[in-house]
């Protein structure tokens, strides 16, 4: 007896063992993750903390009384996310396909909540009536706009994995839906109903974003997911996407030569885009200190924490300009060598994603990455004075907790996902 | 199935590829791009912008140089003061910025001294942020401007609260967010209206604006220093890392000819001079014969430099302040201003008059065209061209020789001296006087001579000019012109170039620059110069100038009295004299301008002179050389008693004709009054104190002017006065017009009262 139970104990326990093993498998991802993508945003974080407590700490001082007002925060928040990013690049991608419905769905909450529900974080004496920002006890704030894009990422990634394939695949199945009117009916249903679904999910969230007064949510918002269609949703005939690209530019067109029939604080922006001579110290003078700045730098900048355009001159350099202050003090080839690091980071993300077999995966990377890589690109333009000054902050350099947490939440899951990449682990 | 997944995921890698290529290179491509062509295309540029933005170029004001009097006393300084400003543009951005500026209008504007209205009014350029409140504010003053500063207040901005509502934003700050200060210096002239015409002043700006202030303003302003430093956008500076410094170099100091024991004897008697004349202005310069150096420049009235915006004139200003009409009061006050900081010994010209006559004879003399037994005949009257030309009198002087025409200030005999020197050398001496031209003294506005407007060109000169210059008629000189003429005369004949700053010293006193005198030219001989100083010490021996007379003193000189050209009335009573006539030393001229009364040079500028003239041969140990009859009144000096037994002394002081008061019983002088080697009359009193402790005795001074001699000196024995008596004792019908001590004052007994007198007899030469 003792003998059996003692062995049927053990058999019990290597069975329970046994069963319990797929639940973690299932909880947890296992093997390394990519080493080099994880340094790069290690090395991007710590020099944007120092390069934002550099630019910040005048307007700190100033405003708080406290020349680490900002960078204690942000720092909290950088140790919280680094943490918070191992912690995710642990997520089995199956968990995290879990969250893909219902994170949507939170998503558009939020984004409905804020509309009615918002707090005003600009400069109180600004005239413009910004629904970004819902508040939080404790001081924080949640920007629905952020947790949208990251929800319609996963949503894509998720869909475009589940209905990757048409349902309809044979020759001999094809040839029959053509021939009946009720077919081709059902054929162009099955072609488009999946595209129309991340359209109008796509749509509705833009058309959200755009009532917060959030121009540059709205683009990036725009840009990540028709992107991302075109990369993951593979029925869309190339004409499509050649109409796509001809209305956008059409878009682009009609808003530069005609500003006034944008929301009023974004037609300020692009009419001070167009000619930054006309008000230099009105709408134009964070573009215009911006570029000061950068030009001061020249080659090998001025040295850190030698900025002087920092100095109130460009208002709020913590935040969306933080380059021009980094363009500054380290110069061009300092900032170039950022500039790389992003390059290197978007460049290190796609090939996660392209050697990750898992089609959710590998779209998940590409969204994300692309969400960094667009809003580096764009705020750079911006800073420099090559697009219209809109509010997108740089990824690891702009002051802002939230942001950040999201954004290492984002590059957890980028990790979690290299796990799984096989091909690129040596 | 597997072929399918294959080319899924194929197009998934083309597609993705694509997107990251297009993401690199259009996306950092454009930010890469961007990049380049503001850092490295218009790098310069913009940092230049940033610059000029960025950088306050703040200059640091050079102290200003000193001036001191040829003693290297002080007369002008600089000292730290400070500017106060506002920043109208961040006041304007607080809501209750007017309740902000009624608080500085009631505590700031008192202590800068300005008024509300214009606080308001500065505070009123709301997109400025630097507007001056008052420059040389004293740093006392700063003192409470930067109490006034560190006040706290409550800033309120309007703006929204987290529901977007509009909302009043409170912040503390203190009142120094909106007064601003910064260094500045101001001027200060110790001595007050002190040679203020020839000093000048200096504007709000710390610029020369009137005399040496102005003309030396260069070498006094020196080089002032930068403060580069990084500016943050708020207008304050940065950390110290971003400034570079460069150290201003303080202005030099000027070292002038200019004596102030001198000065003051100039002033004191000038501004007598003008009360006793009822005049309107009265102008003197003193000049160092030898050199040039003008020792001592006055106009009265004068002012006070350092207050030189308002009327030093007592009496003008109520009458400016009078003026109802707000025009008319305004247009006075600044002719009121421009008149008072005029240095007229320089900038004004009048008819030089009799004066001129000395120049007449010493161009007569040295041409050889009249001898000094040159004789004349004055009837009262000439006829020049058809023109008959009167003498002031008209009675005629009868027979003369050169001395005595001199003397007399004959018009008629210069009359014919010009005439017989006719027009070409009569020019030549004119122009060789310097009459023609300016002195080139080295102050500004110096009067030009303007030919065919206040003199005559040669061309236009015929015999009634002629006639007429050669009494100094007729064309204009400024006193610095004429004063430097006769000292040629003086000078044995060689015209300097007047000059008042006698060194340059940098910031370590060391000296720069010492001016060395400039003799311009030899105009007359020698010899012709000595006969006419000659001449010209027995005017003032026996002539119209004998009030300016000082025994010993051995004073040559020429008085005037011209009409003035440009007033219908009004006279310009003159006197030119030098001395010691046998080596001169000093020169002087005293002028005064439209007179009331009595009108002659010899009645009311020449006492004067000789008041200054005695001080000043004093004070610069020009050893008074008094004949018989001087000796026998002034030529004593008090012998020693003091320590002897008081009989015995008394007794040999009493042999020797001094009269002798002994008070006290003690047996020994402890004290005398006056003190051994003071100047004594031969006859005059000697106090001898044999008590110690005890008080010396004091007497009122009595009236001892409108006397004769003999009065004078009754009075003065009566009250146990000494008296010292000044003027010329070789006149008759002699006045005692001024004493040295105010009637009524105490004075000990025995003290040595100065009397002046004058004579009114002789001395018209109008």
């Amino acid at each position: 007896m003792a003998g059996i139970s003692k062995t049927a104990a053990r058999e019990g326990w290597r069975a329970q063992r046994r069963a319990k093993e797929p639940l973690r498998r299932q909880l947890l991802a296992y093997g390394g993750f990519d080493f080099p993508f994880m340094l790069i945003v290690i090395v991007l974080l710590g020099i944007g903390l120092v390069m934002m407590f550099s630019a910040g700490y005048v307007n700190a001082l100033r405003k708080y009384g406290d020349a680490y007002y900002f960078i204690k925060r942000q720092l909290g928040y950088a140790l919280g996310g680094v943490a918070l990013m191992f912690v995710i690049s642990k997520i089995n991608l199956n968990m995290l396909r879990r969250f893909a419905i219902p994170g949507l769905g939170l998503a558009f909450l939020l984004l409905v909540v804020v509309l009615f529900y918002h707090t005003n974080l600009s400069d109180a004496t600004a005239q413009e009536d910004f629904k970004r920002w819902i508040p939080l006890p404790g001081g924080m704030t949640v920007q629905p706009s952020e947790v949208g894009k990251l929800a319609l990422i996963l949503f894509y990634a998720y869909a475009m994995e589940k209905y990757q394939r048409p349902h309809y695949t044979k020759a001999s199945e094809q040839a029959l839906l053509r021939s009946t009117e009720a077919g081709r009916l059902k054929a162009f249903w099955h072609r488009w109903r999946y595209t129309g679904l991340y359209m109008a999910v796509l749509l509705l969230m833009v058309a959200l974003v755009f009532l917060e007064n959030h121009v540059s949510g709205t683009v990036i918002t725009l840009g990540i997911g028709a992107l991302m269609i075109f990369v993951g949703e593979q029925r869309i005939p190339l004409w499509f996407y050649g109409l796509v690209a001809v209305i956008a530019v059409a878009a682009v067109a009609v808003f530069y030569t005609h500003p006034e029939i944008l929301p009023a604080y974004a037609a300020k922006r692009i009419i001070a885009f167009k000619d930054p001579m006309l008000d230099p110290t009105g709408d134009n003078w964070q573009i215009t200190q911006s570029l000061l700045a950068i030009g001061s730098g020249g080659w090998f900048g001025l040295g850190w924490g030698e900025s002087i355009q920092k100095h109130l001159y460009l208002p709020e350099p913590q935040n969306d300009f933080v380059f021009a202050i980094v363009c500054e003090e380290i110069g061009f080839i300092g900032a170039f060598a950022i500039l790389l690091l992003f390059v290197a980071l978007v460049w290190r993300g796609f090939m996660i994603a392209l050697h990750t077999k898992e089609r959710f995966g590998s779209l998940l990377v590409i969204g994300i990455v692309l969400q960094v890589g667009m809003q580096t690109a764009l705020n750079i333009g911006v800073v420099t004075g090559v697009l219209p000054n809109t509010g997108i902050p740089l990824p690891f350099f702009s002051a802002g907790g939230t942001a950040l947490l999201m954004l290492l939440a984002e590059m957890g899951i980028v990790l979690a996902v290299s796990r799984v990449a096989r091909e690129i682990k040596r | 199935m597997a072929r399918r997944k294959q080319t899924a995921s194929d197009r998934l890698f083309t597609r993705s590829m694509i997107v990251l290529f297009a993401m690199i290179f259009l996306g950092f491509g454009a930010g890469a791009f961007g990049l380049a062509k503001v850092q490295l295309v218009h790098g310069k540029e913009y940092a230049a912008k940033a610059e000029a933005g960025q950088l306050r170029d703040t200059e640091v004001a050079a102290r200003r140089g000193d001036i001191y009097d040829s003693n290297m006393k002080p007369i002008a300084q600089s000292a730290s003061a400070g500017k106060v400003y506002i920043n109208p543009s961040s006041l304007a951005k607080a809501s209750n910025s007017e309740e902000l500026l009624a608080v500085m209008c009631k505590e700031l504007a008192p202590i800068l001294g300005i008024s509300e209205a214009r606080l308001r009014n500065q505070a009123s350029y709301s997109n400025r942020n630097y507007m001056s409140l008052r420059g040389q504010v004293e740093l006392a003053t700063m003192e409470k401007v930067n109490a006034f500063r560190e006040k706290e207040c409550i800033i309120k901005t309007n703006g929204k609260d987290s529901e977007g509502k509009a909302t009043t934003l409170e912040s503390k700050s203190k009142y120094g967010y909106f007064i601003g200060v910064q260094p500045d210096v101001i001027r200060f002239y110790p001595l007050k209206s002190f040679a203020a015409n020839l000093l000048g002043f200096t504007g709000a700006d710390d610029i020369g604006r009137a005399g040496l202030e102005l003309y030396y303003n260069k070498e006094l302003t020196g080089t002032p220093g930068r403060i580069v430093s990084a500016k943050n956008a708020a207008d304050a500076n940065l950390p110290i890392q971003y400034e570079s410094m460069y150290n201003p170099i303080p202005g030099n100091s000027l070292v002038l000819t200019i004596d102030e024991v001198i000065q003051r004897y100039l002033e004191r008697s000038l501004e007598q001079a003008k009360i006793d004349a009822k005049a309107k202005a009265a102008y003197g310069i003193i000049m160092d014969v030898k050199t040039g150096a003008i020792l001592g420049m006055s106009c009265v009235s004068s002012y006070d430099p350092g207050d030189y915006q308002s009327i030093a004139d007592e009496e003008h200003r109520r009458a400016i302040e009078a003026i109802t009409d707000e025009q008319e009061r305004k247009k006075a006050y600044n002719q009121a201003m421009m008149e008072q900081w005029r240095n007229g010994t320089i900038e004004l010209t009048y008819e030089p008059g009799s004066v001129f006559k000395t120049i007449t004879v010493s161009a007569a003399l040295e041409e050889g065209v009249i001898g000094m037994n040159t004789q004349y005949t004055c009837t009262g009257s000439t006829v020049v061209a058809g023109r008959r030309i009167s003498c002031h009198k008209h009675s005629g002087h009868g027979l003369q020789d050169l001395t005595q025409g001199l003397m007399n200030s004959c018009n008629p005999f210069m009359i014919e001296i010009g005439q017989k020197l006719g027009v070409e050398r009569f020019y030549k001496y004119f122009t060789a006087f310097g009459f023609t031209e300016t002195t080139g003294i080295d102050l500004p506005n110096e009067a030009v001579p303007k030919p065919g407007i206040n003199i005559h060109t040669q061309q236009s000169m015929h015999s009634v000019e002629l006639a007429s210059c050669s009494f100094g008629q007729s064309f204009e000189a400024s006193p610095i012109q004429i004063l430097t003429a006769v000292s040629a005369i003086a000078n044995g004949g060689k015209l300097m170039q007047p000059y008042v700053v006698a060194k340059v010293l940098d910031e370590n006193q060391r000296v720069l620059k010492e001016t060395k005198p400039t003799v311009r030219r030899q105009v007359i001989s020698a010899d012709t110069a000595e006969k006419m100083a000659g001449m010209m010490e027995q005017v003032v021996v026996a002539g119209t100038g004998k009030n300016g007379y000082v025994a010993g003193g051995r004073v040559a000189g020429k008085t005037g009295t011209s009409e003035k050209l440009s007033a219908k009335e009004g006279y310009v009573a003159s006197f030119c004299c030098f001395a010691p006539a046998d080596s001169p030393e000093i020169a002087m001229l005293i002028a005064i301008d439209e007179p009331v009364g009595l009108i002659n040079g010899g009645q009311i500028a020449a006492p004067p002179a000789a008041e200054i003239m005695e001080n000043i041969l004093v004070y610069k140990n020009v050893e008074l050389r008094y004949n018989e009859k001087e000796q026998e009144k002034l030529g004593g000096s008090t012998p020693n008693a003091v320590g002897g037994a008081a009989a015995s002394a008394a007794q040999r002081l009493e042999a020797q004709g001094f009269s002798v008061r002994v008070i006290g019983k003690g047996e020994t002088v402890l004290h005398q009054i006056p003190e051994s080697g003071r100047s004594i009359a031969q006859n005059g009193l000697i106090i001898l104190y044999t008590e110690d402790g005890g008080a010396a005795q004091t007497v009122k001074v009595p009236v001892l002017t409108g006397l004769s001699i003999t009065q004078a000196n009754k009075e003065a024995a009566a009250a146990g006065l000494n008296i010292k008596l000044t003027g010329n004792f070789e006149s008759n019908n002699l006045v005692t017009y001024r004493q040295s001590i105010a009637p009524g004052e105490e004075v000990p007994l025995g003290t040595a009262v100065t009397v002046h007198f004058v004579s009114n007899n002789g001395v018209v030469d109008r």
